[in-house]
C-alpha cells in the first residue's frame, strides 16, 4: 500500500520527489521490495483465515465433490466443465481445490515458520553463550555446529518417519527445527565475538552492566538485521524441507499441505490425465510464498546494508 | 539465458542424431515388453528361494516351468511339466506323472530326480525362505522316486489340496523344481547365485541389468519338439522397471510397452484417449481385473458394543456398495456379493451362498439397521447420533494409509455410517504399524482389509480363516492373520464344525456348494467381517504389436503377468496384423 | 599441505570424525527410537502381500535373529559401529541375503555420475548468472533472471523431472522415458554405452538443473554484492582496468570462495533431493535404492545409504575446509 501510494504521487513535482526519497533513506524500512514480500506472505496468511471464513472447509473431506473437475471456465478429459461450487477445480478424491489450499498453504508457511522459530530461538542462546562466554563452551558449540550443518537433515528426517510413520505438522515442525540452529548459531557468535571488542559494549561492560543486560539490551538491537535475514532464510529452507519429506509421501498423512497434495497428483498419475490444475495450483502458492520470502530477505539486505538499494 | 539455451538446443540436437543403440537387432514388433514395477536389486542372483525380485522379471514367466497351472475359470490344474497327480484315499500321498522328452535348455533331461532333490534340498535348508518353500518344507514328510516320470509325495497330514497349493501357480508363485546336475554341485543354496541361469522354459536368459531382463526364444525348446506346444511367437521378451504410474502410462501411451501394471482408472482413461489400441480385462467398466484379495470391513467381535451380533448386522446393512464402487472407485470394481472373488471358478460356491439367501444384499436397508440398534436399548439423540446411558454410539475405523484406495473407500463408510447415527471416524495408519500392530493383535474396532483372501477355485482356503481355531485373546498375535476378528461363540462353533469337515475332502467334491451354503449361513449370521467390493486391479494391454492378451471374453487364464501362469499368455500371443 | 597449520588440520579431522560418529549413531538410533517392532513389520508386510502367513513365530525368531535384534543394544551398536567402519551395513530384508554394501556399490556409480554432473552444471550457470544479476555491465534481461530464477527453485525437482518428461519424452518424443541407458545395450566401456547413457542422463540432469541453479544465483548476487563494495574493486575500477577482467579477476573470484563450502555442503542435501528424480525416470542410483528402501522398511539399505551420502558430504567439507587456505588469497596472504 505504501509503494501505491508513493508511485501514485511520484508525478507532481521533483521537490516532493526529493522529499520522499529522503524520508525513504530515513526510514529503512520502508523498502517497496520488504513491502511486496511481506504483503505476498500476508495475502497467504489472509486467504487462509478468509477462506476459512467464506468458504465451505467441509469440502477437504474426500468425496465431498464430483471427482476431477476443473477450474472455471475449463474443460476436463471427460468433457465436464468447471463448476462454480468448485471454483478451483476438484481433486482425484473429490476435494475441492480451493478449500484445500485454504487449509494446506497455510500449513506449510506454519510449519517453516515454526522450524525456523525454534531453530532461531536455539541458535540465538547457543550463538550468544559460545560468543560471550568462550572457552570451552565456545569450542563444544562451535563443533557441534559444524557437525551438525554438514548432516542432511532430509536423510535423517527421511529415517525418522520411515521408523515412526505419520507425525503431525508440529512434530515436523520440531524435528526440522533440529536443523536449522547452525548458521543462526554461527552468525550471531561471529557478530557477538567483534562486537565485544566494540566501544559501546566495553562501556557497557565498565559502568557494571550484568551480562545479560549486554546481552539484550546493548547487543540485540544491532543483530536484529542479520536475525531477521537468517530467519527468513531458515523459513525458505525449513519449507523446502518439509515440502522434501511431504513428495515423499513423508510428512503428515491426512493433514492437507501442499507438498501432500503434489504427491497425491502425481500418484495418481494427474500429468497425464491433464489435470493440471491439481499439481499446478500448490506450485503456483509454493512459488508465491518463495517469492514472498526473497522479496523480503532481498529488502532486508537493503535495509542494513544502504549502499545496495540502487540496484 | 540464450548461451545456455543455444547449448541446451545444439546437445539435444546432437543426441536425437545418434538416437539409441542396440546390441543385437530384434525388431520391436517381434519383442514384448512386460512393465515390472520393482527394481532388480541383484541382477546376477536366480536363487528364488531367498527374498528380492529373482522370479518375476520373466524368470518363473519364460524360463523355468510349473508343473500345473491353475486355471482361474474352470478351477481345473492345467497340466504342464507333470501331466498328473493322484492321491491315495485319505489324501496322505500323492503320486505325481512327469511329462516325456521335457529338457534343461543345457539339454539335460527333466525327470523325478530334479524334483526328488529340489524336494529335499527345501526340506534340509530353513534359510530357503521364500513361500513356496517353506510350504513344501511343512506339508511334505517324505518324497521319493519311483521311475524316471512318477515321484510320490508322503505328507506330514492329508491335504486334499496338495498340488493346488503347491504346483499350480495359486497364487503369484509355485514350487519350481531346480535342476539337479546344477544345483547339487552347490555348498549353500541359501547364498547361491544360479548364475547364468537355465530352465525348461521356450525362453532362455540373455542379459540382465537393475532395469530390466531380456530372455531371447530358444528354437530348439523340447515343447515344440514333443508337440506339447508350438514355439511362442514372440522371439524376445523384455521387463522393464517403468518408474510410477505416470511414466508406465506415457510408455503404454507411446508403444513402447506392451503390459502395464496396475493404474488407477482416471490413467487407463487418458492412455486410451491416446492410444485406443490399449485394452483392459473387460471392454467397459469396471475394466479392470478383480485379485484375489476382495474388501472387506473387519469387525473385532471382542469389544463392546459391536461384541453383539446384532450390533454387526446392523452395520453390514448400512453399508451401500455401490457407493464404494462409485466414489472410492469410480466404477473400476464391482460389488461383493459374498466374501468370494467374482472367478468363474467359484461361481458354484457363489451361486449356493445367494440361493441360500446367504449372501449380502445388493442395496442397504437403513430401516432395517436402525431397528436392530434400537433393539439393543439405543435411542437416536438430537445430534442425529443414537446413545445409550449418556453415551454416544461411535466407532473408530482403523485403515492403512498406504493407498488412497483403502482410505477413500473409509471415507465413504464413515460417511455412510455417520448419516444412520453412528458417529463413525477414520483411524489412518501407517502400513507397517497396520500389519505389524494393529491387525494380528486385535487392537482396533473395525478396519479396511482383505483377510478372507485366499480361495480361488476351492472354498475352504477363505472360509478356514474364521474358524475358532484361531481365536486368540486381544493383545496376542492372531496366528498367520486368521480370524483377527476374535469370532467365538455358538454360531463360531457351528461354522467351524462345517468347516472343518469340508477341510477333509476333495476340491471337486459334489457335496460341497451346499455345506458353503450352510456355513456361510453362521457367517452371516455372525458377521465378524462384511464383504465390500472387488479388489480391481486395471491392468492395460496393448494390441498394438500383440493381441491374444487374456481378457473376460477369453478367459484362458487371468492376467496378472508378473505370476508364473505367464506362460500361457506367452503362448497365446498372436503377432497383430 | 605445508601451508595448513597443525592446529587447523588436527580441528578439522577432529570435526570430520565426529561428524561421521555422530550421523552414524543419530541413524541408529532413531529407528530404535520407534514404538514399532521391526520383526512385526516385516512379517506383517509378507502377509500384506500374501493375504496370510504360517508358522509366524517360527518366522518372527528368524527375522530377529536375522536383523540382530535378539542381542542387548550395547551389543547391536558396537556391532553396527564396527561393521560401518568397514562399509558393512548387514543384509538387506527386502533382497535378503544380498549385502546392502553390494547394492549401494551398484547404485553410487550411476548417482554420482548424474549427481555430480548436473550438481556441477547447476554450480556453474548459477553462480555466472548471480554474478551478471550484479554486474554494472549485464545485459537488462539478466536481472529478470532474479524472479524466474526463484520461480523455478520452488518447483519440487520431481515435478521439474515429470514436466520434462512429458514434455521431451511423451509429446517430443526427443528423449527416452525410463532407465540409464538403452533397453538392449550391453553395459560396458563401448561407444554405445558412454552415448546410451548420456543421451539417457540427460532430462534426469537437466530436471535438477532447472530447479536449483537459482538457488546458487541468488547466493551468488548477495556475495557480488559484498564485493563490489570492497575497496580492491572500486580501486580496480579507477585503474581503468576492462569491465570484464575486473568481473573475473575481482569479483567472482573473490565472492565464489563461500559457494565452494556451500557446493560442499549441498551435496548430501542434493542427492537426498533427487531421490523422485531417480524414480520418476526408473533411475536406478542411490536415490532410488533410498526411495524402495523406504518402501520396503528396509533398514539397513536406509542406514546403509544415509550413512554413505552423509560421509560423502563430510568428506567434501572436509576437502573444502583444507584447500580453502590454499585458494582464498586473503588467507594466503595473511599467513
Amino acid at each position: 500500500m505504501t509503494t501505491q501510494n508513493a508511485a501514485g504521487a511520484a508525478k507532481p513535482d521533483l521537490s516532493a520527489r526529493q522529499i520522499r526519497r529522503m524520508k525513504r533513506f530515513d526510514n529503512p524500512w520502508r523498502n517497496p521490495k520488504l513491502t511486496w514480500g511481506a504483503a505476498l506472505i500476508l495475502g497467504i496468511v489472509a486467504m487462509g483465515i478468509l477462506g476459512r471464513i467464506f468458504w465451505n472447509m467441509d469440502l477437504v473431506f474426500t468425496g465431498s465433490a464430483p471427482l476431477k473437475l476443473p477450474p472455471l471456465g475449463f474443460e476436463n478429459l471427460r468433457g465436464q466443465p468447471g463448476q462454480t461450487d468448485f471454483p478451483l477445480g476438484t481433486d482425484g478424491a473429490g476435494r475441492d481445490l480451493l478449500a484445500l489450499i485454504v487449509i494446506g498453504a497455510p500449513n506449510s508457511l506454519f510449519v517453516g515458520l515454526l522450524a525456523s522459530i525454534i531453530g532461531m530461538s536455539i541458535g540465538i542462546f547457543l550463538g550468544f553463550s559460545a560468543g560471550f562466554l568462550g572457552g570451552r563452551t565456545d569450542d563444544t558449540i562451535r563443533i557441534l555446529s559444524d557437525v551438525m550443518i554438514t548432516i542432511p537433515p532430509l536423510l535423517i528426517l527421511v529415517v525418522f518417519q520411515a521408523a515412526f510413520g505419520d507425525v503431525s505438522l508440529t512434530l515436523m515442525a520440531i524435528l526440522i527445527a533440529a536443523f536449522m540452529w547452525q548458521s543462526p548459531t554461527r552468525l550471531i557468535r561471529a557478530q557477538v565475538l567483534s562486537m565485544r571488542e566494540s566501544g559501546y559494549v566495553q562501556m557497557a561492560r565498565l559502568s557494571g552492566a550484568s551480562t545479560m543486560h549486554i546481552m539484550f539490551r546493548e547487543m540485540m538491537p544491532n543483530l536484529v538485521p542479520y536475525l531477521f535475514g537468517s530467519f527468513i532464510a531458515n523459513v525458505t529452507t525449513s519449507i523446502v524441507t518439509a515440502v522434501g519429506l511431504e513428495v515423499l509421501g513423508l510428512g503428515p498423512q491426512r493433514i492437507p499441505t501442499l507438498g501432500r497434495i503434489i504427491y497425491e497428483a502425481i500418484n495418481s498419475g494427474a500429468l497425464i490425465q491433464n489435470l493440471w490444475w491439481w499439481w499446478g495450483l500448490p506450485t503456483i502458492l509454493l512459488a508465491v510464498m518463495f517469492i514472498g520470502l526473497l522479496l523480503i530477505n532481498l529488502g532486508l539486505d537493503e535495509v542494513s546494508n544502504p549502499r545496495l538499494r540502487k540496484l | 539465458m540464450t548461451l545456455t539455451r543455444r547449448t541446451l538446443l545444439a546437445s539435444t540436437m546432437l543426441l536425437t542424431a545418434m538416437g539409441p543403440a542396440f546390441a543385437q537387432d530384434v525388431a520391436r514388433e517381434d519383442t514384448v515388453i512386460f512393465d515390472l514395477d520393482r527394481t532388480i536389486k541383484d541382477p546376477e542372483n536366480f536363487n528364488w528361494f531367498t527374498a528380492g525380485t529373482k522370479r518375476e522379471h520373466g524368470a518363473h514367466q519364460a524360463m523355468w516351468e510349473p508343473l500345473f497351472i491353475l486355471n482361474y475359470t474352470t478351477g481345473e490344474l492345467d497340466p504342464w511339466l507333470a501331466t498328473a497327480i493322484t492321491p491315495n484315499d485319505d489324501f496322505s500321498e500323492w503320486t505325481m506323472t512327469l511329462r516325456e522328452g521335457v529338457e534343461w535348455s543345457d539339454g539335460e533331461a527333466f525327470n523325478a530326480d530334479d524334483v526328488v532333490f529340489t524336494v529335499n534340498m527345501v526340506k534340509g535348508n530353513e534359510e530357503l525362505s521364500a513361500r513356496e518353500a517353506a510350504v513344501v518344507r511343512t506339508q511334505v514328510a517324505s518324497v521319493e522316486k519311483i521311475d524316471d516320470l512318477t515321484v510320490k509325495f508322503t505328507l506330514s497330514e492329508p491335504n486334499p489340496r496338495f498340488p493346488t497349493e503347491n504346483f499350480g501357480v495359486r497364487i503369484f508363485g509355485s514350487f519350481l523344481p531346480m535342476p539337479e546336475h546344477v544345483w547339487s554341485e552347490v555348498d549353500n543354496p541359501a547364498t547361491f547365485a544360479f548364475y547364468p541361469p537355465i530352465g525348461t522354459g521356450p525362453y532362455t536368459y540373455a542379459s540382465g541389468a537393475t532395469n530390466r531382463m531380456i530372455w531371447d526364444r530358444n528354437d530348439d525348446w523340447w515343447g515344440a519338439k514333443t508337440g506339447f506346444r508350438d514355439l511362442p511367437e514372440p522371439q524376445r521378451l523384455i521387463w522393464l522397471e517403468t518408474g510410477g504410474e505416470e511414466s508406465r502410462a506415457q510408455l503404454m501411451a507411446t508403444n513402447q510397452l506392451d503390459a502395464a501394471q496396475n493404474v488407477s482408472i482416471g490413467t487407463f482413461e487418458a492412455i486410451r484417449f491416446q492410444n485406443p489400441n490399449v485394452i483392459g480385462w473387460f471392454a467397459d467398466y469396471p475394466y479392470a481385473w478383480p485379485d484375489p484379495c476382495a474388501r472387506q470391513l473387519e469387525i473385532n467381535t471382542t469389544v463392546a458394543p459391536w461384541d453383539s451380533a446384532e450390533m454387526r448386522q446392523a452395520v453390514a446393512a448400512i453399508i451401500n456398495r455401490n457407493q464404494i464402487v462409485n466414489v472410492a472407485a469410480e466404477g473400476a470394481t464391482t460389488a461383493s456379493r459374498t466374501m468370494f472373488t467374482e472367478y468363474g471358478a467359484m461361481q458354484p460356491y457363489i451361486d449356493a451362498v445367494i440361493e441360500a439367501g446367504h449372501g449380502v444384499p445388493a442395496q442397504p436397508d437403513v430401516e432395517a439397521a436402525k431397528a436392530l440398534i434400537e433393539g439393543q436399548g439405543y435411542t437416536m439423540g438430537s445430534d442425529g447420533f443414537y446413545e445409550k446411558d449418556g453415551e454416544e454410539l461411535s466407532v473408530d475405523i482403523h485403515v492403512n494409509s498406504a493407498s488412497t484406495e483403502y482410505t477413500r473407500t473409509i471415507d465413504v463408510i464413515v460417511e455412510q455410517l455417520t448419516r444412520a447415527g453412528i458417529k463413525a471416524k477414520a483411524v489412518p495408519v501407517e502400513n507397517g504399524v497396520f500389519w505389524g500392530e494393529v491387525l494380528p493383535f486385535g487392537s482396533y474396532e473395525m478396519s479396511y482389509s482383505w483377510l478372507a483372501c485366499g480361495s480361488v477355485n476351492e472354498p475352504w482356503t477363505s472360509m478356514s480363516r474364521y474358524t475358532t481355531a484361531s481365536v486368540v485373546p486381544v493383545g496376542e498375535r492372531s496366528p498367520g492373520f486368521n480370524n483377527t476378528a476374535r469370532w467365538d461363540g455358538p454360531e463360531a462353533e457351528a461354522y467351524t464344525a462345517i468347516v472343518d469337515r469340508m477341510g477333509d475332502m476333495a476340491g471337486d467334491d459334489p457335496a460341497l456348494p451346499g455345506m458353503v451354503a450352510e456355513a456361510y449361513g453362521h457367517l452371516a449370521e455372525g458377521v465378524p467381517f462384511i464383504p465390500l467390493v472387488q479388489s480391481a486391479k486395471l491392468l492395460p494391454m496393448n494390441t498394438t504389436y500383440w493381441t491374444g492378451w487374456p481378457t473376460a471374453e477369453n478367459a484362458y487364464n487371468h492376467p496378472a503377468f508378473w505370476w508364473g501362469h505367464t506362460h500361457q499368455i506367452i503362448h497365446n500371443l498372436e503377432k497383430a496384423e | 599441505m605445508g601451508r595448513i597449520p597443525s592446529s587447523y588440520l588436527g580441528n578439522r579431522i577432529v570435526t570430520l570424525f565426529l561428524t561421521i560418529f555422530i550421523a552414524a549413531t543419530l541413524i541408529w538410533i532413531i529407528p530404535r527410537l520407534s514404538p514399532v517392532d521391526p520383526a512385526e513389520i516385516a512379517l506383517g508386510r509378507m502377509a500384506a502381500g500374501a493375504g496370510t502367513v504360517g508358522n509366524s513365530e517360527d518366522i518372527l525368531a528368524q527375522l530377529r535373529a536375522q536383523l540382530g535384534i535378539d542381542q542387548p543394544w550395547f551389543v547391536q551398536y558396537a556391532k553396527y559401529l564396527w561393521g560401518i567402519v568397514q562399509f558393512d551395513f548387514g543384509l538387506s530384508t527386502a533382497n535378503f541375503p544380498t549385502p546392502v554394501s553390494a547394492l549401494i556399490a551398484n547404485a553410487l556409480p550411476w548417482t554420482l555420475g548424474l549427481m555430480l554432473i548436473s550438481i556441477t552444471i547447476t554450480f556453474f550457470i548459477g553462480n555466472l548468472l548471480g554474478a551478471l544479476m550484479v554486474w554494472d555491465h549485464s545485459p537488462k534481461l539478466v536481472k529478470v533472471a532474479i524472479p524466474a530464477a526463484m520461480v523455478l527453485t520452488s518447483i519440487p525437482p520431481i515435478l521439474s523431472a515429470l514436466l520434462l518428461m512429458w514434455i521431451f519424452s511423451a509429446k517430443l518424443r526427443l528423449f527416452p522415458l525410463t532407465g540409464a541407458y538403452g533397453l538392449t545395450v550391453e553395459p560396458g566401456w563401448t561407444w554405445d554405452f558412454v552415448q546410451s547413457v548420456l543421451y539417457h542422463g540427460f532430462l534426469p540432469a537437466l530436471s535438477i538443473v532447472v530447479v536449483t541453479f537459482g538457488f546458487w544465483a541468488l547466493g551468488m548476487r548477495g556475495l557480488m554484492i559484498g564485493v563490489q563494495g570492497e575497496d580492491y574493486t572500486t580501486l580496480a575500477k579507477a585503474k581503468g582496468l576492462r569491465p570484464r577482467y575486473i568481473l573475473y579477476k575481482y569479483m567472482i573470484r573473490n565472492a565464489i570462495l563461500p559457494q565452494i563450502t556451500a557446493f560442499a555442503l549441498k551435496i548430501g542435501m542434493l542427492i537426498a533431493g533427487q531421490v523422485l528424480v531417480e524414480r520418476i525416470f526408473a533411475y536406478n542410483g542411490m536415490g532410488k535404492l533410498l526411495y524402495d528402501a523406504i518402501l520396503d522398511q528396509d533398514f539397513p539399505v536406509i542406514q546403509g545409504v544415509s550413512f554413505v551420502i552423509i560421509l560423502m558430504t563430510a568428506f567434501s567439507v572436509f576437502l573444502v575446509d583444507l584447500i580453502y587456505p590454499l585458494i582464498d588469497p586473503r588467507i594466503r596472504h595473511g599467513r
